[in-house]
């Protein structure tokens, strides 16, 4: 591609994603009119090409041209500690969140949920389900995010270890039991149990092989982005 | 867009800004029109003329949107009402700066 180099450049410079695919595009539409003008005023095939080329400006010259303007750098470089370093743990509730509260609707409009109801088999299963899916598919999908955001912006693996590392540190794991020993009711919801603290460690023991499978998948993306970025070395 | 003091800065964007107070244009329109109008004199590099209109157009003054012409899909820049106001604003300082030139060559020229 004709302008590869010039959008690392301007992605590694902090410029936004939006603004570097427009101008890019911008540039190619004017490359081709400087070209058309060229063969209109007789030059041929590749010389046509190079002239229009150079008329457009050199990489660096275009480059810095954009680099200038900071009104167009992304929040993501200008507040990267903002975006990896509080958003996280919100995120990875949201997403969390999002089929245990399916799961409340359809508790709620099939009345399973009321104090002392009787509540199906299939409705069980399906809670403990859902929660596994927080867990396993929403949770690691807040890390993927981060990750690709990080990726996208060009940005210091750093951060997306520091997305991933916060919530995963948070401990923020679903629950839905339906048989609580000594106590009555249900208990549905996202629990936050650091786990550089007892409470979350016993929380972390009891439910192992789920936690494991969480924090694999979590770190997985990760991992992807930092071989990835070995390789282009 | 924040006040730019040097000297020549502010000229493309009020060469932008004036062009498109007539009719919406593309980038490369833009700049054969600036070439021409002003004799050459005033010729920005042909590329380095976009991060101008996408800061104007973030800074409010312009809107774009895409357009297909004649088979060719490019992106068009209107000026806004407060792009018509900021053109004022750098018209009148040009003007002043313009005043403060002829008056400087004048007293030159009378010295002589």
């Amino acid at each position: 591609m004709p302008f590869d180099n010039l959008a690392e450049t301007l992605l590694r410079g902090g410029i936004a994603p939006r603004h570097v695919r427009r101008y890019l595009a911008e540039l190619s539409e004017h490359l081709d009119d400087l070209t058309e003008k060229q063969r209109a005023q007789g030059y041929e095939g590749k010389d046509a090409e190079l002239r229009a080329r150079a008329l457009l400006g050199e990489d660096r010259e275009l480059a810095a041209a954009m680099l200038e303007q900071k009104s167009l750098r992304s929040i993501t470089a200008r507040a990267p500690w903002a975006l990896f370093g509080i958003l996280p743990p919100f995120a990875a509730t949201a997403a969390m969140l999002v089929p245990l509260g399916i799961l409340v609707v359809i508790g709620k409009v099939l009345g399973f949920l009321e104090k002392g109801a009787a509540r199906p088999h299939w409705f069980e299963q399906l809670g403990t389900a859902t929660a596994a899916c927080a867990n396993l598919v929403f949770f690691p999908l807040a890390s993927v995010l981060f990750v690709a955001l990080v990726a996208r912006h060009r940005l210091s693996l750093y951060w997306a270890l520091v997305a991933v590392a916060i919530p995963l540190l948070l401990f923020l794991h679903s629950v839905a039991e339906f048989t609580i020993p000594g106590h009555p009711g249900i208990r549905i919801g996202v629990g936050m149990a650091p786990i550089f603290l007892p409470k979350g460690w016993k929380t972390a023991a009891a439910d192992w092989p789920i936690v494991t499978a969480q924090y694999v998948l979590a770190l997985l993306p990760l991992i992807w982005l930092a071989r990835r970025r070995l390789a282009a070395r | 867009m924040t006040e730019d003091n040097s000297f020549m800065s502010g000229l493309p964007e009020l060469a932008i800004l004036r062009l498109l107070q007539d009719q919406e244009m593309y980038g490369y329109e833009i700049v054969q029109a600036i070439a021409a109008r002003t004799g050459a004199a005033l010729s920005p590099g042909e590329g380095v003329i976009y991060p101008l209109l996408h800061a104007l157009e973030k800074s409010g003054a312009l809107r774009s949107r895409r357009k297909t012409v004649a088979g060719r899909s490019r992106v068009y820049y209107t000026l806004t009402a407060k792009g018509a106001r900021r053109l004022s604003a750098l018209t009148s300082r040009w003007s002043d700066l313009n005043g403060a030139v002829q008056a400087l060559m004048g007293g030159a020229l009378a010295v002589r």
